[in-house]
């Protein structure tokens, strides 16, 4: 009687770990290939410009990691990532033009510059509430805009600066490889460092951060924390965007930019890895999508004046609508809806109704 | 005495600010910036007024204010267009945002009344978006004439600035309206009813007043400041860009919200006409143009209007004329 009492549960009483069947380690192969032929062969037999855009999709996806760790992970918003992007972009691009460093130096200076102003903004903030801080990263994005990247002595005012390709990877499909295995390593880092004590304190501060503080965790280090590998993450991204259109200009890092990151990051799916990966994707070939589904440019001039779409206004209107229907139907986004898929691939049995773990809305103080 | 002054910290604060301000500019010889400043400022504190509506009684920062104009400047351009009448064009142009407004209560907010602020900022910004794409939609993102309400451009001239009427109407508008708002949520039974339910929603629930309603009424109110904001203020330009609500006018708005303090309406327009002394200041100021002594690379009022918010927020965080939390 008493045994029972204080025998330590046996292996036998807790379930069976799930492991798939012969038959179905086999299935995931073939789709982890089939995925891995459609992102890595495919591209190769496509034209050089449409490598581009390829590229662009894998830095995207970097930049929705990066905007992740702070939405999804601190539960902080930036409405300025596109001024920490943009500068990694103009720093290494200067690295590489008018100091005559090398592309991976170019690199390390534009994720370091990225670390460094996260660094400066978070310690500034460290004070301002939620959604202060979302005006604080809007207002320095357009200082970015307005005022950092007119420094003609940096960016080369009006004309921009060039951003040559590195050694050894001046071809397309070369630099588009490139990409991804940063973006492979992007993700790797974001897993380790979710795997880590300050990972674990991280989504705590999320849920509620004083009750992490009473477990001892240093809300405003975390934070920082947070902040910094964010920046770091949106430089190198900025660094490879920049290479790859072979120059940067102030312009293309606007408010607007900003938008579509934040939108992007949200649609794809907060804290999935996989989900932002094709959020970011998405959105970056959203033209390239619209032009090549055959017949949809026939099907937009057919609409009547004034209702017909340019594909440049399509791209404009579905984005927000993606918005809105995921943040009031699917907050989840893509990630929560391809959830079943994504564990099935992981080795685990394929759950329809899995909708990943339960989010505890714990309506915050008021900013 | 010292209890009194301790009181009325923040009134202090601002009329020493703001006196501070007024003598340095007309030492620098910049006192056509207080002129300039009023009336810029007043739009934006006109903006601003929507912002603190819906953050007393949500809680939001709504990014869709500018837009709720945005809208109410697209229909009034179609309607007068067609030929209406320009007084009934503005009304048309009001009730659309007004519209706009109750769409974006009852699609947007209502489903995430519980959830985070933060989600409801970025779907409000959706919102925002979303008109914007909707006018490039039908208009392309050309820039349009508009017709001015009050054509006569010299009424008044103050410090060598001339004052038109569309000036002094945006002036006089939203300064009654500041006072209005104020005395209406702290002395009508409706103005507290909305207070009280962004307090205690179930409390209020439990006396009898429907919180859903008054939900509504806050957000089309606040959507019809927002258009009365453009309808007001943009002409006097001569022309409206699909966009240049948001992208003019929303951030110098939160600054001027922030600067007041988010939950005072005089405020609202207090931090208004900072915001736009500030930057007048700083777009003509000639210290800092090129070759100045601080010269600052591209647009000062940009990087200004900036270190003020930055300021405010870390030395004041309830602003000028809030209470702290």
């Amino acid at each position: 009687m008493t045994e029972l009492l204080t025998r330590p549960a046996a292996a036998q009483d807790r379930p069976a770990r799930f492991r798939p069947s012969a038959a179905g380690w086999l299935l995931r192969l073939v789709v982890w290939a089939a995925i891995a032929y459609l992102v890595l062969i495919v591209p190769l037999g496509r034209p050089a410009l449409e490598l581009q855009d390829f590229a662009r999709a894998a830095c995207y996806a970097i930049v929705a990691i990066s905007l992740n760790v702070l939405l999804g992970y601190v539960g902080q918003i930036s409405l300025g990532h596109a001024a920490f992007v943009g500068i990694g972009a103009f720093m290494s691009a200067y690295m590489v033009t008018v100091q005559g460093q090398a592309f991976w130096i170019g690199v390390l200076a534009a994720a370091a510059i990225g670390g460094a102003q996260a660094l400066v903004l978070g310690g500034v903030s460290l004070r301002i509430r939620g959604l202060y801080f979302a005006l604080v990263t809007l207002s320095y994005g357009l200082v970015a805009g307005d005022n950092i990247f007119q420094i003609e002595s940096f960016t080369g005012g009006g004309a921009g600066q060039q951003a040559p390709k590195p050694q050894g990877f001046e071809s397309e499909w070369r630099y588009y490889y490139l990409c991804l295995a940063f973006l492979a390593i992007v993700l790797y880092v974001d897993w380790r460092m979710m795997r880590t004590k300050s990972g674990r304190a991280l989504l705590a501060l999320r849920e509620n951060p004083r009750v992490a503080s009473t477990f001892g965790i240093n809300v405003r280090m975390a934070t920082l924390f947070a902040f910094v590998v964010s920046g770091v993450f949106a430089g190198l991204a900025g660094a490879l965007l920049a290479h790859n259109d072979l120059s940067v200009s102030a312009t293309t890092w606007n408010f607007n930019l900003s938008l579509v990151f934040v939108i992007m990051t949200v649609v794809g799916g907060l804290r999935s890895r996989p989900g932002l990966v094709i959020g970011g994707a998405f959105f970056a070939l959203t033209p390239y999508i619209i032009e090549k589904i055959p017949g949809f440019d026939d099907l937009l001039v057919k609409i009547p004046a004034p209702f017909d779409l340019t594909p440049e206004t399509a791209r404009l209107v579905i984005g927000p609508l993606l918005l809105l229907i995921t943040l009031i139907q699917f907050p989840g986004g893509i990630g929560q809806q391809i959830r079943p898929i994504t564990r099935w691939l992981a080795g685990h049995r394929f759950d329809i109704h899995d909708k990943g773990p339960k989010e505890v809305q714990i309506t915050d103080v008021r900013a | 005495m010292l209890a009194l002054v301790r009181q009325r910290a923040g009134l202090a604060t601002g009329i020493g600010i703001v006196a501070a301000l007024v003598i340095a500019l007309f030492v620098a010889g910049e006192e056509r910036a207080l002129v300039i400043g009023v009336y810029t400022g007043s739009a934006y504190g006109l903006v601003a007024l929507g912002l603190v509506l819906i953050y007393k009684s949500s809680g939001v920062f709504n990014f869709a204010a500018g837009e709720f104009g945005g809208v109410a400047l697209c229909t009034l351009y179609l309607l007068h267009s067609e030929g209406i009448p320009y007084g009934f064009a503005v009304v048309g142009g009001l009730v659309a945002a007004m519209v706009l407004g109750l769409l974006t209560e009852q699609i947007v907010v209502r489903p995430l009344f519980e959830a985070p602020r933060v989600t409801l900022l970025v779907a409000t910004a959706g919102v925002a978006l979303l008109a914007i794409a909707i006018q490039i939609w039908f208009f392309d993102s050309q820039g349009r004439p508009i017709a001015k309400a009050f054509p006569t451009t010299d009424r008044v001239t103050v410090l060598s600035v001339q004052i038109s009427d569309q000036r002094l109407w945006l002036i006089g508008t939203v300064l009654v309206l500041a006072v209005v708002l104020g005395l209406f949520f702290t002395r009508t039974n409706l103005g507290l009813a909305i207070i009280g339910a962004s307090q205690e929603p179930t409390a209020t629930e439990l006396v009898g007043i429907s919180v859903r309603r008054l939900s509504t009424f806050t957000w089309v109110l606040a959507a019809l400041l927002g258009g009365l904001a453009a309808v007001i203020a943009i002409p006097d330009g001569g022309s409206f860009t699909p966009g240049v609500m948001t992208s003019g006018y929303l951030i110098p708005a939160f600054t001027a919200a922030v600067l007041g303090g988010m939950t005072s309406l005089p405020g609202a327009f207090v931090g208004g006409v900072l915001v736009g002394i500030v930057q007048s200041f700083a777009t003509n100021a000639s210290i800092f143009q090129d070759g100045g002594a601080l010269d600052i690379p591209g647009t000062p009022s940009t990087l200004l209007v900036f270190i003020v918010l930055l300021v405010v927020l870390v030395i004041r965080p309830q602003g000028l004329l809030g209470r702290s939390s």
